[in-house]
Order: C-alpha cells, then structure tokens, then sequence
C-alpha cells in the first residue's frame, strides 16, 4: 500500500481574533484528512515529565476537509515578464553574460535563455551534461547543439556568449575566463587556460517556447504536476545581455567588461542597479530601452561578488559595481506558494497560546503550528516564543552532511522516521544550519514551507532532546499549571509592534533559545528594561546571531555567518552584508553588541552529553537577592529536568564583565566542571591551544545573573537552554520550578522590585 | 613491500589546442555529427589543454572500408574480385541480419531465404517480362518487405528456439518449392538465370567490368550500412535498446511507453526489404539466381561469420564475414579442413570470447581490471593503505594523507579496546570518559557519514534500533541488524561495539 504523509504551514506565525490563519497542506496518497485544531499544551515525551499534551478546541471547524497533493517548484531563477514578446527571439540573437558555476559536472542547467523541455522549444545559454558551455535551441521536435571545446572549471568567473545567425545556420560561441587574485577559488597560478570560440552551423530553426525567458532555469510541465522549473542552475550570474542580432566574434570579445553596444539590444540588465539604503531586493533592471525587468524566484541571492570583484572592497555598500553577482541554487525555496487547504478565523475570547492544526490520516498526523497572541492584552505576563529562531533551524538536516555532527553531539544521531524520510527527498527546503547542494551556506529561510522540526513532539537527531518550539512548550505548561495569567506572541509580533507590544506587560519570558535577533528586536527589548520592564531570559546562547528581513515580507529571515561563532558555514569572502538590511552579517558580539551588555550574560558552551545542576553563588545570599531562593534548600539546585537530566547545560552562558554586563550584576548561580564534550566558544578562542575543553578551561559554565536596571526594570538570566525543561520535573514542583516562580512573581507585581533597600555597603566583622 | 615507480610517458603529441583562435567544428552535411569527435580536456596531471580523439571507430571504419574498395582493384585478379565480391555481398547480409537479431531482438533464421525470395522473383520476372535492372531491384525489395510481413506474423506469438526453428522450416519449404517449380528453374536443382545484369556478361571478362561489378557491390555494403546506422542509431534503435537493458524486456518497455511490438515489427519489416533489395542485386550481379541462395550450409556460414565478429554490431558482422569468407574461398586447397577451421574458431568465439571478436576489447579490460585488483589486493599489506599507482587516481590527494593519519591512530586505539574499557562504556555511554575511552569515541563520531551508524527511533522512549546512513541523498539509512533496545543508553552502547568491531576488522 502507498505511504500516506500529510503535512502543511501557515501564512502566518501569528494570528489574534477575528483574524484568519490560512493552512496549506499536502497529502500523498489521501484526499480526506480529519481536521482539529487543538491548543498544545505540552509537547516532550520524556517519560520523566508530564508527556505529549493537547486540547481539542471546540469549534464548529473540526470535521473531514478535502486534501490534495501539492508540488514544490524548487530551485532559484529570475522570470522576466515579457508581454510584447520581445525576448520571443526567432531569428539571429546573441546571449552574452558572466557566469560561476559552482557544480559545472552536475548535468544540464540553464543560464539564461526561453527554453522549455515540455515543448523542446526555444533557446538557451547553458551548461551541457559534460560541463560545458552550451548553446541550445529547440524547433518543437527536436534540439540542436553547439558546445564549447573544454569544461567550464568550478568557481571561476567567465565571460560567456553565444550568437545565432538565423540566415546562414551558424552559431558562434565564445567563453574567456575573469581570473584575478580574489574573486575565484584558484588564482593564476593555476595553469589552466579557459579560452574557446567556437563556430558550427546549426541545422533547426527556433521555435519559440511559451515559457517565460529565465536565468538559471528553463520551463517544463507534467501532467498531475504542471508547470515546473528544470536544468536549475547553481553558482552565479552577474551582468547579462540579449541582442536580435548575431554578433560577429570580434564584436562579442569586445563586450567582456564593457557595456553593451545598443545597435540590435534586446535586453541589457544590470544587476548592481537598485542597491540603496536598506539591501536591494528581487528585481533585476533591464537598462535597454525596453525596460524587461527580471523577477526573482524564490529570493536569489542578491549583494554577492561579482566577476569585477577586486578585492580591495568586501562591503557593496562602497562598491555597488563590483556586487552584480546573484547566487542561484537548485534546491532553494522560500516560499511553496500552494493552494489554501482549510482556514480558520479565530473566534472572539480564544485563549492566547500555541495551537496547532491537527491533521489525521489514518496513521498518519501532523501538526501545523500557529499562535494566537491577545487582541486587547490583559494579562501582567507575556511569553514570547523566539519564531525567528525556530526559523533559523527550520528542517536543519546537519547528521547528514556533517561528519561531525556526532562529534559536536558527543554521542550517536537520533534518528526518527519522519527525519530519516525528508532527507531522501529535502523538498521544502533547508535551515541555516545546512549547506545548498552546491556547498553554498543556506542563508534565507522561510516559514512559508512545512516546518518538520517545529512540532510538539519533535527531537534534534543531533542532539537527542526536543529543541527549540517542543522545549519551549515545557514553559507555557508550567506557567498555565501554575495558574499563572499570560499571554503569548512572537518575534514577528515583537518586530511588527515594536515597544507597543512589550509595554502592555510587567514581564517577557523569553524561550529557551531566542538566538537570532534583528536590530530592531534588540533595541526594542533595550529600550523596554531601561524604562521599567523586566526580562525572564529562560534560555542560553540567545541574542546571538544578526539577521534581518526585508521590509513587508517578514516571513523570510536572511543570515550571513561571520567569520567567527560557533557556526554552521560562513559567507564567502565579501559576502558578509546582509541583502535585505545593509547590515554585516555574523555574530551582535563582533558588531558591538555582545549579549551580556542586554542580559548579563553571552554565549560560552555547548555539549550534549549531560546536563547538570547549579551551585548557588556567594552573592545569592545577599537580601537584595536572596528572595530569589526561598524556598529552596541547599546550596545545589538544577539536577533533574527532561534534557539530560540537569539544568545547566546543551548551550550555556556566561558573566563576563569585559564583554559589557552591567557591573551591579549579581552572580546568582554557577555550574562548572563539565566533560571535554563542552568546548569552548570559537569567539573566546585568539590562539588556540591544548587546554580549552570541558575539563580544563573555566569558561566552560553555565552563570545565572541578576541585575536591576532603571525604573523598577530588571533582568533575570538562567544561562542555560536547559533550564526551560527541568521545569516539569516532579509534576511541575522542584527547585527550578520554585526559582523561576519567585522571579516571576516579583516581577509580574508592578511597583518596586524586592531587595531593593539593600544597598548599604557591607560591615563585616566575621 | 616493494613498490616500484609509476608514470606513463606520452609518445605520439597530443594535437596542439590554440585556444586564441576560433576552432570551426564542421559536421557531416544533414546531421548533427562531426566526422570525428574531438573533445577537450585539461590534463589532469599539467592542466594543458589537449584534443582527445573520443571515438576512434569512425578512423577505422574509413581505413577499413578504404582497404575493402581498393585491394582488390590495386590487384585486379578475378578470383580476388570473387572473394571481395562475397564478402560484400554476405556483409550486407549479415548486417541487415545482425539488425533483425540484435536490434529487433528476433531469432530468425529465415534471412537468407528472404535474399533469396528477393532474387529468384526479380530473375523469374526479368526472363519472363524482360524488365531491366533498376526494376529488378524495386522488385526485389518489394518482395523482401512482403517475405517480412510473413514471416513476421508468427513472431508475434512465438519467441526463442521455436521461432528460429519455424524460420529454418519456411527456408526448407522455399527451397523445396523452388526444386518442384519448373518455372523457377526447378529442373536445373533451382539454377536460373538470364536475368539482366548491371555489368554485361561479355564485359565481365574485362578488368574494367570487373571493377564495375566490384563496385556495384561495395556500393550496396555501404547502401546496407547506411540503413544499419540510420535504423539501429536512430530514434527506433535507441527506443529497443532501452526496452531490452532491462530484464523484464516487454513489461518494462510498455511501461516506459515504448511500444516493443510494433517498434521490433517495424525493424524486422525495413531489415527484410533491404534483404530483398540484396536478392535482387546478387541477381542483376550473378544474371540469376541459385538454390545455395536457401541452403542450410550457406545458412549455418553466415552464423559463424556474425558469431566470430560478434552480434549485435555492424563492425562486427563485416570482419566476422570478412575473415570466412576468405578462409573458405582462399584456401579451397585445404579442402575440409578450412570447414573445420572455421568451426574451430566460431567454437573457440563462443568458448572463449563473451561477444565474438569486438566484444574482446571490453573483455580484455575487465580482465585487466580484475588482475588489477588481485594484484593490489596481494601487495596491500594494511587496511587501507594507497599503493603508488592509486596516486594517479585519487584527485584529491588531502584523502591520501588523511588515510595515512587514520592509519596511525588506528592502531593506537585498537591496543587501547579492552574489557574494562567497554564495560566503562556499558556504565554509562555519555559524559566525560577515561582519556582512552574519550579518545576512542571522539574517533568514531568524526568518521564520514558515508555507513556511519546512527540510532534509530522506532517509538520514542521504547524501542530504538541501528541503522547505518547512507551519505548519499536518495538512499535511506540501512538496517543493520533486527536487534531493538528499550532505552537510548542500551543503543549507544550497541553503536559502540558495533564500532569496535570496525575498528578490529581494519587492520
């Protein structure tokens, strides 16, 4: 029997009443799904905690809806629209344009041209299954050739081109390679001399191909499918040209570098065109007189070196000329642009929290995520579930292309059946976390895909806990078992409402991993402890990496990994600006910005073989903080939780007055002496020597602060993304449980904060 | 171990690339081919740009047929001018036979019946009507086609050894009619002739008409491998091969949407029409026909030239004819014996050789390969070692320097694999280790992903399996045993000894 799988997004992350969420799903092999929509209440199936918890929501909605199975068009290409069919070339043209193929040998792939396979119609500048340079057309039954005499060598710049004479049936084709110091991978040392022109007749005539004129793809079609992108290229195009006439050799060697001759321009784009104040985005000018600008799909990579990159630059910002390269990649999706399945309008009252779309298939469930935050806030408590960084982790498939995922994971993957599936066929796309086939770090994600690792009952492979949204649920739980009244939202909101959001409440929690922030997130939440809010930071490694999203389109989150932090990939040199805000890339530490300046504490650790409890610190005993710990006994606390059985530990902070935390702040807990699978932070590391693991190098740790800030604000950190979970342990009443529930209740009381009137220096006779 | 040096000098230059000026690639007028297929490449061993000759048989197609054209002219004797003749004339046959058997996939016998339905009808209609030559040829090739079709209609149900045993009863039975048929020369034993002929018969004692006639039959061997490389090379050659590389021939065509019947009907159809055509021609070349034309004998010496040339290839058909004919016609003198000799080396093809003569080269390599790998296999001392000749073919030479790493550090951690260190594995599979312990697993978790084994959750917190990952995208992990464990320690521990194994094995 077919496997029946069912899964789906969101339009959005966030929704409140009378708003609707719209749900796109697919199904194989089933057309009939049972819907429910249920409020997620816990989602860790560790048997040490209270297990998978969900609540049906009544509504009239429940019941069988209709499915479909939908496709995904994967892969980048820039469509330019072309009513008048000027580019719908029949006679004599020429193609020139400058490439960087990163996978030459890969098979057929399209540079620029209006070629579709489902018609064998049209003509395109391309890649041949040998690698090399080609020129195709096609008459509507059968396609003709003309290729260059050596393979193209990867990651080298060439200047490539390809005319027609219709008349005379004879096709030239040209490639020169653009090799300087910096802007390939192998310099000129390298023997290899890349020079061909061509010249073959060619015996068909073009027919001209209905499908848009592409860079990087050609048309194609199927029969339940429809419509799809093939010979999807991967690597770089930078300035590209198309004239309706056959240019002579001489003609076309003299357009390497140069701008293009008018007499016969189809269409002359420019791709260094539209960079200003905040990135650029997907349109690429066409600077002829016919003005065909060019569309991206699925978010290209735009703000990339170009072929003229000289080096001396590594910001577009000051040499716009010298970033006209946009990177392509086959297996890119930011968007699956399905039909909407269902949707739901939220009815009047609904309680702010996580919900999810149940869908049921027989055996087969997904859920499909979204959270509701208050039309008109009331309560004093607000958590707010770090979507960017869910974003950032979207279908990260590391324990398949990483050797050392295990190594960083410090015991063997976890594989589960739905993880082991999605790798065979990575349909809806990759995380940050992961590389494009073609090696290239994943630098855009989106939540308009199915999202498999943002469920309630998902665990890291690489790890073997939940991470990230499951974990997260862990506090929601407790703070609902507790009877606490708190509302939900998330980052999009925080970025969309700014401090009219974070102002309505007393305190934010935040989740157990807000790693990625935008500059406007950060300044929001600076700006909201300095004038009298109070912060819960319940996770680690938080506030760590920039990213951006380009205004209006918050549902897809731009990274460029720096040169330093414990990262995935990093941008290829001068890559390192963002596309969509004009910021640098990498690390807020490297841009001034460390964490601790915001929380107390930053990034030091991370290790996945053990968790483990807290000491409480000399300075946990002083009045001004003490309250803290009523109610706990003993100087040890922390040593239980769902994830590995400790507080402290997977990734973990630290209080470093050098790198900015406030010096008032109280160092409340600690948690040291962990194993060699804790390494040290790369950021930490100048020379790197014997001596910098768990064992052996006091940074590794996990620092619980405290510190007050003006107008009644303060910020209580854990320092540990462990933390979030060891609050369920023991039905919800154990030390962590009672810490957090003695922050919280201070802070979600307006006024004066407890401990306050300790402030006299101390006399100490003893 | 001793290990000499490796390097292969060039002898002949490579054909000198200048890249700076425009290469102009001409192509055989009509098609999409150039006469000969150059193609460039960087040396892996200079980077140089060098021109490859990737396909030489189109070189030794046009020596060869050079040579076929020209000898027997150069010589100009009349027993030389027979013996080319034959071959010629069994060469067309055999490559139009090598169509219906290796393109078409039909086992039919009945192919030089079909030449010699094509001659007789064209003879009895030239002595009887007086027609001329050219329409001897159009007649011949319409009774040809017509023999097809009959013979055809069996294949569509029969298959095999009954197939070729029903084609070797409808030779016998034209054989049998045409000695019953006074009208076809029943009572000379099927000798007819008085047909018209291309070359007079008072000009074929001249050299000069000698060479005509030659000719003629060269011609009609090209005309015969033109029409093999237009049917097997086309569109319907391509379409059988794809249907027959797969096991489930028939299924796997229709499935594919290739429709098998009629695409090998059709072949089968244009293969015995260009057999009559060669009828007609022996015809017009002999003035008549004869009933050797449907003889078993004749039949069984075509089989060894297409078995000793190898089926399925057109070269393959030409020199196979090539070598018996003249075996036969040059050595009458050795009476018997040359029938022997021929019989001794279709025995000693079929013994020895896969696919006749040109499948020796592919043979000749996979021998070379496997002696190859014996060879290294005795040499190699160590698991895992690179001899002097893997240098060449290995690209990335970081791996070989790797291997040398691993090497080393095996051997240290395989002395370090004791009890105490699996049972303090046992006791607690995470966390900090003793320093051999730690050393051990940090080893194992940074191998490549390519068999790495990882775990596999079948119910989370219940049953746990493992599995080895495959690395390559497509390809599901691989179970490795049905063994399950309840809880995640227990499955840590079983990678582990599974690892320790490994790392045993690989000395």
């Amino acid at each position: 029997m077919a496997q029946v799988s069912v899964t789906g997004y969101t339009d959005k992350p966030s929704v409140v009443e009378g708003e609707t969420v719209s749900f796109y799903v697919t199904a194989d092999n089933a057309t009939e799904a049972q819907v429910d929509i249920v409020r997620l209440i816990h989602g860790d199936e560790n048997p040490e905690g209270p297990g998978f918890i969900e609540e049906v929501v009544s509504s009239d909605f429940s019941g069988v809806k209709q499915v479909k199975k939908q496709f995904v068009d994967l892969g980048n290409a820039i469509r330019v629209p072309d009513s008048s069919g000027k580019l719908a070339l029949t006679d004599s043209l020429t193609i020139a344009t400058y490439v960087y193929a990163t996978t030459p040998e890969k098979g057929r792939q399209v540079l620029l041209g209006k070629f579709s396979l489902h018609e064998t119609a049209g003509y395109a500048l391309g890649i041949d299954h040998a690698g090399r340079l080609a020129f195709w057309i096609a008459d509507g039954s059968d396609t003709d050739e003309i290729v260059s005499q050596v393979p193209m060598a990867h990651h080298t710049w060439y200047f490539v081109a390809a005319s027609f004479d219709a008349k005379s049936g004879k096709a030239v084709l040209h490639q020169e390679a653009i090799v300087n110091p910096y802007n390939g991978r192998l310099g000129r040392v390298a023997p290899f001399d890349h020079l061909s022109s061509v010249e073959q007749s060619l015996k068909l005539k073009i027919k001209s191909a209905t499908t848009d004129f592409m860079w990087a793809a050609a048309g194609n079609s199927a029969t339940v499918r429809g419509a799809f992108k093939d010979l999807l290229f991967n690597g770089k195009i930078d300035r590209s040209y198309v004239w309706n006439r056959a240019l002579s050799l001489a003609e076309i060697k003299s357009q390497c570098g140069q701008s293009p001759i008018a007499d016969g321009l189809v269409a002359g784009w420019d791709t260094t065109i539209g960079y200003g104040e905040n990135g650029i985005d997907d349109i690429v000018v066409d600077v002829s007189a016919n003005q065909l600008n060019g569309i991206g799909v699925q978010r290209p990579i735009r703000a990339m070196t170009g072929y003229n990159w000289s080096g001396k630059h590594d910001d577009w910002r000051v040499a716009p000329q010298e970033y006209g390269g946009i990177s392509f990649h086959e297996d890119s999706v930011v968007d699956c642009q399905w039909d909407v399945t269902f949707s739901w309008t939220i009815p009047e009252g609904l309680k702010s929290a996580a919900y999810a779309a149940r869908i049921r298939i027989g055996e087969a469930e997904d859920h499909i995520p979204f959270f509701v935050r208050a039309a008109k806030p009331k309560a004093r408590i607000l958590y707010l579930f770090p979507t960017s960084s869910y974003l950032a982790y979207a279908n990260e498939m590391i324990v398949h292309h990483v050797p050392v995922a295990q190594a960083i994971g410090s015991h063997p993957a976890v594989l589960t059946k739905t993880e082991a599936d999605y790798f065979q066929d990575p349909k809806y796309g990759r995380s940050t976390y992961d590389h494009y086939t073609d090696g290239e770090g994943v630098c855009y994600t989106s939540w308009l895909r199915p999202i498999l690792n943002m469920r309630p009952k998902w665990r890291s492979s690489a790890i073997g806990t939940t991470w990230q949204f499951p974990r997260d649920l862990s506090a929601t739980a407790w703070l609902e078992h507790q009877g606490y009244d708190f509302e939900v939202a998330t980052d999009h909101d925080l970025m969309r409402d700014g401090l009219d959001l974070l102002k309505n409440y007393s305190v934010i929690l935040t989740g157990s991993h807000p790693e990625y922030w935008n500059e406007f997130g950060l300044n929001v939440m600076e700006e909201y402890i300095s004038t009298g809010g109070r912060l819960m930071y319940m996770g680690g490694n938080g506030f760590y990496w920039v990213i951006s999203y380009r205004d209006g389109e918050p549902e897809i989150m731009e990274v460029r990994k720096g040169e330093a932090g414990m990262r995935a990939w990093q941008a290829e040199p001068g890559e390192y600006y963002h596309a969509t805000s004009a910021e640098r890339g990498g690390i807020w530490r490297n841009r001034g910005r460390a964490p601790q300046k915001l929380t107390g504490v930053g990034f030091t650790t991370q290790g996945f073989d053990a968790c483990h409890p807290y000491f409480r610190m000399p300075d946990s005993y002083h009045k001004s903080v003490s309250w803290i710990f009523d109610g706990v006994e003993g100087e040890k606390f922390g040593d239980h939780g769902l994830a590995l059985g400790g507080a402290a530990g997977l990734e973990t902070e630290r209080y470093d007055l050098l790198l900015g935390t406030p010096p008032h702040t109280k160092l409340l807990g600690s948690s040291t002496n962990w194993s060699d699978n804790y390494p040290g932070v790369h950021e930490d590391i100048m020379f790197h020597h014997p001596g910098l693991l768990g064992t052996q190098n006091p940074a590794v740790r996990a620092d619980m602060t405290y510190f007050t800030a003006g107008n009644n604000g303060a910020v209580f950190s854990t320092g540990s993304i462990a933390w979030t979970s060891s609050l369920p342990s023991f039905g919800y009443e154990n030390d962590v449980s009672r810490i957090t529930k003695n922050i919280l209740d201070a802070f979600s009381k307006p006024g004066e904060l407890p401990g306050g009137a300790w402030t006299e220096d101390e006399k100490s006779w003893r | 171990m001793s290990n000499s040096s490796v390097g292969r000098r060039r002898l002949i230059p490579r054909w000198r690339v200048k890249s700076s000026s425009l290469s102009r690639r001409f192509r055989v007028p009509g098609t999409k081919r150039s006469l000969l297929r150059f193609e460039g490449r960087y040396n892996p061993k200079t980077l140089q740009r060098e021109l490859i000759l990737r396909d030489k048989k189109p070189l030794f197609w046009l020596i060869g047929l050079f040579a076929l054209a020209f000898i027997p002219i150069a010589i100009g004797q009349q027993l030389v001018f027979s013996i080319f003749g034959s071959i010629c004339f069994f060469a067309a046959v055999n490559v139009f036979w090598t169509l219906i058997i290796g393109t078409a996939g039909l086992q039919s016998f009945a192919s030089l019946a079909t030449v010699g339905v094509g001659a007789y009808a064209a003879t009895y209609l030239s002595i009887t009507y007086g027609i001329s030559w050219p329409v001897m040829l159009v007649i011949g090739t319409a009774f040809g086609g017509l023999m097809g079709l009959i013979i055809s209609i069996p294949a569509r149900r029969l298959d095999g050894l009954y197939y070729a045993l029903l084609t070797i009863g409808i030779s016998e039975f034209c054989r049998n009619y045409i000695t019953q048929s006074d009208a076809l020369g029943g009572q000379f034993n099927g000798a007819l002739f008085g047909a018209d002929r291309i070359v007079p018969e008072e000009a074929m004692q001249t050299t000069t008409g000698q060479t005509i006639a030659y000719l003629t039959s060269f011609v009609v061997l090209l005309i015969s491998l033109a029409i093999f490389r237009v049917v097997s090379g086309g569109r319907i050659g391509i379409l059988l091969r794809t249907a027959q590389s797969s096991k489930e021939d028939e299924s796997f065509a229709s499935a594919i949407g290739i429709d098998f019947q009629r695409a090998r009907l059709l072949v089968f159809l244009i293969a015995s029409a260009a057999l009559g055509f060669v009828g007609a021609f022996y015809a017009t070349n002999q003035g008549g026909a004869s009933l050797s034309l449907f003889s078993l004998d004749q039949m069984l010496l075509l089989l060894a030239m297409i078995v000793i040339g190898g089926l399925g290839k057109a070269e393959g058909a030409v020199v196979g004819t090539v070598i018996v004919v003249f075996l036969n016609q040059w050595f009458t003198s050795w009476g018997p014996w040359r029938i022997v000799l021929v019989g001794i080396l279709m025995l000693a093809s079929v013994l020895y050789t896969r696919n006749g003569l040109f499948g020796l080269r592919q043979q000749l390599i996979e021998i070379r390969e496997r002696r190859k790998a014996l060879s290294r296999a005795t040499r190699t001392t160590r698991y895992g070692a690179f001899l002097p000749e893997q240098g060449p073919e290995i690209p990335d030479k970081g791996v070989i320097a790797e291997r040398e790493f691993e090497r080393a550090i095996r051997d240290q951690l395989r002395d370090w694999i004791t009890p105490e260190i699996i049972e303090e594995h046992r006791l607690s599979p995470m966390g900090q280790h003793s320093d051999h312990l730690e050393r051990i697993l940090n080893y194992f978790r940074k191998q490549p992903i390519s068999n790495k084994y990882v775990v596999y959750c079948e119910e989370s917190y219940k049953a746990y399996r493992v599995v080895a990952l495959s690395g390559i995208p497509g390809v599901p992990p691989r179970s490795v045993d049905d063994k399950t464990y309840s809880n995640l320690d227990e499955a840590y521990h079983a990678v582990f000894l599974r690892r320790i194994n490994d790392l045993k094995s690989q000395h």
